[in-house]
């Protein structure tokens, strides 16, 4: 029985409400004040941030449970709730959003086409971002995650670069067909509870037979594992990433691909849990090959966004093989994972941003001995980098290491093989850096100017994140921690 | 004094008619005063239908009932009226001379369909549905520039002449079968004899008539050409009022059924896939906006039956809460398409190429209009979905929900490609800059709070229905 603590304040509703009146906020300023638009769009956020980091430090890890709890009926006649809460598991997705958004803005300072849309459309996005990782409502949980997804295609389409009305397309397309799995799933376990709540944890209380969890599981697997990027459903996220304007791809890669993973630990593993353990051999053996696989096909890449998007889709495969091991170690490692990958690819995208924005290419064999004309560009990039090969002193490291001493555990095979991939994107990392920043200095970009202190500020907070938890992985894990014990011990 | 009030929307309605065939025997046209007449006398008829909103009872020998159900959809009928009355305001696609004569067919058809909603016996119901039908016969070609369009006239009106013999023939049917024309007292005898053929087949015949009206696949085949080829103030009035009456006699003639044969729940699922799957693929590649969004209705008609289908208290509220957003969003796409094509041409999809620059408000009413109708959240679209596949799902139909969201899916493209076009493309030669008036304006920003504020907040309103549900049987 999951303990629950009300709230005093709803500060859940209010972190929501930052982004959602920030929003509202930017539709009423004329479009040509884009300077004013910007610093809203940067004061919202950053009271967004300033919550999350209160809301992560109040948050008792030692009594664990549910924590400041909003429930109220929303609508009597099919029990739905306007549920809101954190544990250990979607406080630090909160604070992972809360950063994203935050460094998103501010690395975008500098757009000057259509200002107030795009800001207007990144709330929009991040509110649906926000408002499913604090949902306990599985009806709010599924119109959050769709509100996050339809932004998505005008901020490709009309923002974008490299082909992006047909990324921007396959991209929403492919989404939404996810969450054609989704809602049926949803509404069928909803059927099956009484059809009279959408309550996460009345639902799970209410306990469901073997064959309904069986079946609800694949779907809300498929259905969530498109978003998750989980091969072979992974398709429109290279395509995505490449074509997405750089605060996008962030939040994108950095956030949104973990709303896909979220939506499989807290609504398909949380109530179906003897379909877990029906299906949890696939789910291995689809994040082994998603490792494998992406790392292959990124070592083969010349598009700076191409090979970060692939690396992406092998990370996503550590945290699916992470939640298929059922175990405690397993399910830390990938909950630590898709906060290290989202600050890590964050400060990937970002750092490619920047790159474009001067050297307007991203092909590998264009650039070269970067780090000789722009140091300090450079360096983020291979910070990000050395985050991805899962070097010590970065929070990755630890990620991993959890995710595959469960893994090799449970899944021997798998988590060689697994291993072998890890190695292999250590090999396509490193080529890549080597290949953009390091070598013979070309002659075109000499007189490029590094990044100015301004724009140094959002790459070094994420830069901080990376090396803080790499350095205290405690303050991390005990919060993880306190919610995947009790969540392992139902299985 | 009671029974006026209970027809107090049709006294005014009638009212209202009659005033514009007095206009109409005039020598001189006013194409101005008539729109300001027509205007005032519809928001008048709104305000009277929502005042009678809470009467209850009989009239005309048991033939006619006022109840919540009744009244809820009167209301709709009368809001699609004024907002379709309100953008007739240049009605340039239709000769001058002639514009009396639509605001009096309006005025029928209004009236003919809130008849039609409150009609519980099958002659009355006929009459009803076939006063509307010739109402919307003559609307259709009354276009300028006729000889163009007679044919889609001609089109819709054989179309129509067949739906209705063959209602006909239904209608004599269960009155063959359970000896009585009042449909409360078929509801009573019908489910013991449903497994006769003769039961089934007349309910079905019966349902065809609406079938026609609200478009679903196979008695759809009107739909694109009329859409294209009427008047674009009256495809929004097909559109939007038509389908609402066309949906309450539905869920009124389904709970004939009461659920007993199973084989009728057979057809209507297949009819509803058939309707949801072929509307959707053909609208991917029309480039005409009236036609594609005939092709939309006709699977957003299926997506109705599935609420209908459910035959279950629930079932009927979702499919009531979905033909209102329905009524809302359809009018914002067609408010937006009469106010860009106000010489009232056929609006092609790549002329919507910078509507967001031309004006911004415009653009975001379509856009949430089109959201809306893709099933996107937090509009009144995703709540409709939402609950009418919640419906269906209690009664086990999961095969069925999960091609109704993969057809959601499936609409979503074409839905995209045109705010595509809005947002994104750029026109050839740059269109003229658009004069919104501020009472568009107003109306524009009340239809997108109406849309969002439906989604999110849906409680109240969903209350209403499911009482206006509770009194069907």
């Amino acid at each position: 029985m999951t303990s629950m603590e009300m709230a005093n304040f709803p500060i859940l509703s209010a972190i929501l409400m930052t982004t959602i009146l920030g929003l509202v906020t930017i539709l009423f300023i004329p479009p040509e004040r884009t300077r004013l638009i910007k610093q809203v769009s940067l004061a919202s956020a950053s009271i967004g941030l300033v919550l999350c980091i209160w809301l992560y430090l109040s948050y008792d890890h030692q009594k664990g449970g549910l924590q400041f709890v909003e429930r109220i009926l929303w609508v009597k006649s099919l029990g739905i709730y306007w549920f809101n809460g954190v544990d250990g598991i979607n406080l630090p997705m909160l604070l992972l959003t809360s950063i994203v958004l935050f460094t998103g803005i501010w690395t975008m300072w500098e757009l000057e086409n259509r200002v107030k849309e795009f800001f207007a459309l990144i709330f929009l996005l991040v509110a649906g971002v926000y408002g499913m990782f604090m949902s306990m409502d599985l009806f709010w949980m599924f119109v959050w995650y769709d509100v996050s997804l339809f932004p998505m295609y005008p901020l490709i389409a009309i923002w974008g670069g490299t082909r992006k009305e047909y990324g921007a397309m396959k991209l929403t397309l492919y989404l939404l067909a996810g969450s054609a799995l989704i809602l049926p799933a949803i509404l069928y376990l909803w059927v099956q509870g009484g059809a009279h709540t959408f309550d996460l944890f009345e639902l799970q209380r209410i306990g469901f037979s073997a064959f309904d969890q069986k079946l609800t599981f694949i779907m809300l697997y498929l259905g969530f594992g498109i978003l998750a990027a989980v091969w072979p459903f992974h398709t429109w996220s290279p395509v995505g990433h490449v074509a997405a304007p750089t605060a996008v791809s962030m939040i994108h890669a950095g956030v949104l691909m973990k709303l896909g993973a979220y939506g499989i630990l807290r609504i398909a593993m949380t109530l179906c849990p003897v379909g877990l353990g029906y299906w949890s051999d696939l789910m291995a053996l689809l994040a082994c090959i998603g490792i494998v696989y992406g790392a292959l096909v990124g070592l083969a890449q010349t598009d700076l966004k191409y090979v970060i998007g692939y690396s992406s889709v092998s990370h996503m495969g550590v945290v699916g093989l992470g939640l298929a091991t059922m175990s405690v170690n397993g399910i830390n490692g990938a909950v630590f994972q898709m906060f290290a990958h989202g600050v890590m690819t964050a400060l990937f995208f970002s750092s490619v941003g920047y790159i474009y924005d001067r050297t307007h290419t991203k092909i590998i064999p264009e650039l070269g001995g970067l780090s000789k004309t722009m140091p300090i560009a450079s360096s983020f990039f291979i910070v990000a980098a050395l985050a991805g090969i899962g070097v010590p002193l970065m929070a990755s490291f630890w990620a991993e290491l959890l995710v595959f001493i469960a893994a090799v555990k449970a899944f021997p095979i798998g988590g060689v093989a697994a291993l072998v991939g890890l190695i292999i994107s250590a090999l396509f990392m490193l080529r890549v850096v080597q290949k953009t920043f390091y070598g013979d200095k070309n002659p075109r970009w000499e007189h490029i100017p590094d990044v100015p202190g301004f724009l140094a500020v959002p790459r070094i907070v994420l830069v901080s994140v990376i090396l803080f938890f790499g350095m205290f992985p405690k303050i991390m894990l005990d919060v993880i921690q306190s919610t995947v014990i009790p969540f392992v011990n139902r299985f | 004094m009671t029974d006026f009030m209970l027809f107090l929307p049709e006294l005014f309605f009638i009212f209202g008619a009659l005033l514009f065939f007095i206009f109409s025997l005039r020598k001189t046209a006013d194409p101005a005063g008539y729109h300001r007449w027509a205007i005032f006398l519809a928001g008048i008829g709104l305000l009277v239908t929502v005042v009678s909103s809470r009467q209850e009872g009989m009239l005309f020998f048991n033939c006619y009932r006022v109840d919540l159900f009744s009244q809820i959809f009167k209301i709709l009928l009368a809001l699609g009226t004024v907002w379709v009355i309100f953008s007739s305001s240049e009605l340039k696609g239709i000769d001058p001379r002639q514009h009396c004569e639509y605001y009096f067919l309006l005025f029928v058809c209004t009236l003919a369909m809130m008849m039609l909603v409150s009609s519980v016996e099958l002659l009355t119901i006929y009459v009803s549905i076939e006063l509307s039908s010739y109402s919307l016969y003559l609307l259709v070609p009354m276009r300028r520039h006729a000889d163009h369009y007679i044919e889609t006239g001609i089109k819709y009106f054989m179309i129509g002449v067949t739906s209705s013999a063959l209602m006909l023939f239904g209608i004599s049917l269960l009155f063959g079968m359970a000896h009585t024309t009042y449909v409360p007292q078929i509801i009573k005898t019908l489910p013991s004899l449903i497994t006769q053929p003769a039961a089934i087949i007349g309910l079905v015949l019966a349902l065809s008539g609406f079938f026609f009206k609200l478009a679903l696949f196979p008695f759809h085949i009107w739909a694109p050409d009329v859409y294209q080829g009427s008047a674009n103030q009256v495809t929004a009035y097909i559109a939007t009022a038509s389908k609402m009456a066309a949906a309450a006699m539905i869920i009124r003639f389904t709970g004939l059924s009461a659920g007993a044969s199973p084989g009728m729940i057979k057809l209507l699922i297949v009819l509803s896939i058939f309707s949801m799957t072929f509307g959707n693929l053909v609208a991917l590649i029309q480039k005409d906006v009236k036609r594609l969004l005939a092709y939309s209705s006709i699977a957003h008609a299926g997506y109705i039956m599935v609420g209908i289908l459910s035959m279950s208290e629930r079932g009927y509220a979702s499919a009531i809460y979905y033909a209102a957003a329905y009524l809302i969003m359809n009018y914002s796409v067609f408010m937006v398409i009469m106010k860009l094509a106000d010489d009232g041409h056929n609006l092609q999809i790549k002329e919507l190429a910078g509507l967001h620059k031309r004006s911004p408000l415009l653009a975001m009413t379509l856009m949430i209009g089109l959201f809306g109708l893709a099933g996107i959240p937090p509009t009144a679209g995703f709540t409709g979905k939402f609950l009418v596949f919640a419906a269906a799902l209690q009664k086990g139909y999961l095969f069925l929900v999960i091609i109704g969201m993969i057809n959601a899916t499936i609409s979503l493209y074409y839905y995209l490609i045109i705010i595509k076009a809005a947002y994104l493309l750029k026109p050839v030669n740059e269109y003229p800059a658009l004069q919104v008036d501020s009472w568009t304006r107003y109306l524009s920003i009340a239809l997108v709070i109406m849309m969002i504020y439906l989604g999110i907040f849906p409680d109240q309103f969903l209350s209403l229905t499911e009482a206006a549900a509770r009194t069907l049987f």
